[in-house]
């Protein structure tokens, strides 16, 4: 990058927040992907108006722009794939408002998802979507990759919670979507452009959210089964059924054993999957809720199911969930997280293909997660060191993702598209979907400067 | 060890990395500096690129690696178990070697292994530190009376004065009594032995109180952990062989007092040792390794307690509970002592900021770190905030003067042996 424009970008953040040593750079250079590209410089903005006389620079000079957040990602969306600015969002952290009469908060970008969690708490309501991520992960990047996390199949997910945002563009301009009115329509929803766009679309200065009311009670079920087929099918027919629980987590034999090596708390290591169920809302309905689960579950044979007596014993189970990454951490050291997701209803044939495509490239494979939603997490546990697997597992990633499209899924139920998944993309939209979505890109930021050579800017090389 | 072995070492550990960011959570440094090259992953990209060749050992990557804590936290919350605290252990000696250290640092660690020279300097320095020290306004300890060069001494910062007598003169090197329980050696450490010597005579009479014999050998020397972990290896490695063999005695336990003492004692000399006869003889010593809260709440007998109504919250230091895993006891030890108010504060077993030389080099920065600690311990209400460690001590202390505070700041052992006055004043009251 040219020294002058350095100097020019420099003096809008300051020179303490401008990282231009290449030590420092490097360590930008990547996010919770296997994938590296070196940004030309790290800017560490503290304003709206910072970010828009950066954007104005850099649109001056055909410079890419990367937003990042806490580069938790899983596609690659944070990896300055073109070189260019890396623009980091986090001096922009502070909630501005929580208001409990009329149930909105608006936040900063930067803020660690977690520590918005915590006031929302505090100020008695509820925001439900609950990323694995939450404790690092930033609202921003909750928004840009449109985040779930196990409460997504009562609540629904980050999408379902945003009311506005504030979004400078590739030009610098400023423009504001959607109204802290739930219920705004005053055309289309231009908030949910920028909702998932990755960072393609715009820079999101300023969140609106919806909050809602904490449920006054809750209960925590395990039911083990024999065959991961029956636990699926348990799965399809507890939605069908009318109850929906809070979450619905699955894991298959392997992370349970993975998990019970980790902990040593006594899970049933013999068992084929077992489901964590989680039912809230008033107490007498929760209280009627769980007979209905542990029947649907017994029906579907269920070897047993058991409620958890005290909140020690639930926690203990929700221990064991938030435990399978490191659990498998320990297995192989390489984990890739795919969270192809299907409809609910074909989660049996999504399990029986993911257990085909492992044996097919004799890969080490786990299934957990979102059962609820459709939302299975095949993990592929590998060594990124070792090629030949490597080649096997994109193979295998590739066949996973044609599966779940075969059933009427999506390539991501969470994770975004980025980069990894960016080759994929016209499989699931078509062609002429795949057009659209370039179209609509070039029409709001015509240069491509905005994280270029991610989603629709994939060019194969 | 050559380049290329250090390396392979390295990436036993670097694979391990999926670079998820929980790190981000944890560190202290980062949640000040809100910057990536703080973070432990970032660290470990950086070193992967040294193996792959893309990244250099340059004087810059040398600051990057020194802008850490070794506080562990990192370590402890990592979900894949990397231990970066050997990773970067191993990288600052790798830096070390490519860029040197400072002259001064490498003066002071050359000091170390002459005890005593170093024994004779720190004398020197009791008698001779009014002309360079001032006493600081609210008379808590000295505050330099100018820029001391290579001192690493701000000038606003207040450190306490070295002992006029330190504490291997104040007590004998043997003290046994009849029907001994057991034989304790006491490796007091600079700190205790230099500037905190009441603390040190607290320790050992503790370890006599229960009746155990205890030796303070003479010629122990510094652990040597502000040498190994600016890099500086071999000095470490000296200072390592020296204390194994002071302490390769018929002892049947090895009583520390200091934090960073015992982790090293314990569990990081297996890093730096390299020669056959010293590791066996060292894994004989560490199994031994017993911090003195520890010893208390195993060995101690709680009925010796008297009352202390005192109110107190505690720090926990950083290589205590995660160097040593000692955090338990001493609470254990806090509940049964009559009357005593202790109250935990929040994240007490996050760093002070301290972090040995850190906080000569960057001391704004660990005055940030150390102000949270200060707050979380205000919140408390307690008037005294009791630690393990000497450093943190030093260090809480000159922030407490920096803002004013009236609360006192004690070592674990001093509590611990005001309550066994206690328990002998009541007596003889009682009679």
């Amino acid at each position: 990058m040219d020294q002058q424009i350095v100097r020019k970008l420099t003096a809008i953040v300051g020179e303490k927040h401008a990282l231009t040593e290449f030590e420092d750079r490097y360590c930008y250079s990547f996010d919770s992907t296997f994938i590296n590209a070196m940004p030309d410089l790290v800017l560490q903005p503290g304003s709206r108006d910072e970010i828009a006389a950066v954007c104005r620079v850099a649109y001056e000079h055909d410079i890419p722009v990367v937003t990042r957040g806490a580069a938790t990602g899983l596609s690659g969306g944070a990896v300055p794939v073109k070189g260019g600015i890396v623009l980091e969002m986090t001096r922009l952290n502070h909630i501005i408002e929580i208001n409990t009469v009329n149930r909105y908060a608006i936040v900063e970008p930067g803020i660690v998802t977690q520590n918005y969690l915590a006031a929302v708490d505090q100020a008695g309501l509820f925001y439900p979507p609950d990323p694995a991520s939450s404790k690092m992960a930033t609202l921003g990047g909750n928004i840009s990759e449109c985040a779930g996390g196990p409460h997504g199949v009562k609540y629904g997910i980050t999408r379902n919670y945003v009311l506005g945002l504030e979004v400078v563009l590739a030009d610098g301009s400023i423009v504001q979507t959607g109204n802290l009115v739930d219920g705004d329509m005053s055309g289309p929803d231009w908030t949910m452009l920028f909702c998932g766009s990755e960072g393609t679309l715009g820079v999101i200065t300023k969140i609106m959210l919806k909050l809602t009311q904490k449920p006054q009670a809750k209960q925590t079920m395990m039911a083990i089964f024999d065959r991961i087929e029956d636990a699926a099918t348990t799965v399809s027919t507890m939605m069908a059924s009318g109850v929906i629980p809070t979450t619905l987590e699955i894991m298959d034999n392997s992370t349970i054993r993975a998990v019970e090596n980790f902990l040593n708390i006594g899970l049933p290591v013999e068992a084929g999957a077992i489901l964590l169920i989680e039912v809230d809302g008033d107490p007498k309905a929760v209280e009627k809720h769980v007979q209905h689960v542990m029947k649907v579950c017994q029906d579907c044979k269920a070897l047993t199911v058991k409620a958890a007596k005290t909140t020690k014993e639930a926690d203990a189970l929700w221990k064991a969930r938030r435990s399978v990454s490191p659990a498998c951490g320990k297995i192989n050291p390489t984990k890739i997280s795919e969270d192809a997701t299907v409809p609910r209803s074909r989660i049996p044939e999504m399990v029986a293909a993911v257990r085909e495509i492992a044996e097919k490239y004799k890969l080490k494979m786990v299934i957990f997660g979102h059962a609820g939603d459709g939302n299975l997490h095949p993990n592929i546990l590998s060594n990124k060191h070792d090629k030949e697997e490597m080649a096997r597992v994109s193979k295998a990633v590739e066949e996973l993702f044609q599966a779940a499209l075969k059933l009427g899924g999506t390539l991501s139920g969470e994770h975004g598209i980025g980069y990894l998944k960016a080759p994929f993309l016209v499989w699931e939209l078509g062609e002429e979907g795949f057009q659209f979505g370039k179209d609509v890109k070039q029409a709001v930021d015509p240069k491509c400067l905005l994280n270029p050579g991610k989603m629709f800017d994939y060019r194969a090389s | 060890m050559s380049e290329e072995h250090v390396q392979e070492q390295w990436k036993k550990q670097l694979v391990k990395c999926i670079r998820c960011g929980t790190c981000r959570s944890v560190c202290p440094v980062f949640k000040e500096e809100n910057s990536e090259n703080t973070t432990a992953r970032g660290k470990v990209q950086l070193l992967e690129g040294v193996v792959e060749g893309n990244v250099k050992l340059t004087p810059i990557l040398q600051e990057r690696f020194n802008k850490c804590l070794l506080c562990k936290a990192c370590v402890k919350g990592c979900p894949s178990g990397v231990r970066t605290d050997l990773l970067f252990l191993s990288a600052r000696q790798a830096n070390a070697r490519k860029n040197s250290l400072p002259l001064v640092k490498r003066v002071a660690f050359k000091g170390l292994t002459f005890r005593k020279l170093f024994d004779t300097g720190l004398r020197f320095g009791s008698v001779m530190q009014n002309v360079f020290m001032k006493k600081s306004a609210d008379g808590r300890g000295n505050q330099a009376r100018f820029n001391i060069p290579g001192s690493g001494l701000d000038l606003r910062r207040i450190i306490p004065p070295l002992a006029d007598k330190p504490l291997r003169d104040r007590i004998p090197e043997k003290i046994t009594g009849e029907n001994a329980k057991g034989k304790a050696v006491f490796f007091t450490g600079c700190m205790l032995n230099y500037i905190y010597p009441e603390a040190g005579e607290a320790v050992v009479n503790i370890l006599r109180k229960n009746g155990w014999d205890v030796t303070v050998p003479s010629d122990q020397a510094c652990c040597g952990t502000p040498a190994f972990t600016s890099g500086d290896q071999d000095t470490g490695r000296k200072l390592a062989a020296d204390n194994v063999r002071v302490l390769s005695g018929d002892y049947d336990l090895v009583i520390t007092a200091c934090a960073s003492c015992g982790a090293a004692l314990k569990n990081e000399y297996g890093e730096i040792i390299q020669d056959e006869d010293t590791r066996r003889k060292w894994e004989k010593i560490s199994a031994k390794v017993m911090d003195i809260s520890e010893f208390v709440e195993k060995f101690g007998d709680p009925g010796l307690f008297g009352p202390l109504p005192l109110k107190i919250t505690y720090h926990d230091a950083c290589h205590l509970v995660r160097g040593m895993d000692v955090s338990k006891q001493p609470r254990q030890v806090f509940a049964a002592v009559p009357k005593l108010d202790f109250r935990d504060m929040k994240d007490a077993d996050v760093c002070c900021g301290a972090g040995g030389t850190f906080s000569m080099v960057y001391y704004d920065l660990s005055r940030r770190i150390n102000d949270h600690k200060l707050d979380n311990a205000a919140d408390t209400g307690a008037d005294y905030l009791v630690t393990g460690c000497s450093a943190c001590r030093m260090h809480i202390t000159d922030g407490l003067s920096q803002r004013g505070s009236n609360m006192k700041v004690m070592h674990t052992a001093e509590l611990i042996d005001m309550a066994y006055k206690s328990g002998e004043n009541q007596k003889k009251g009682g009679k």
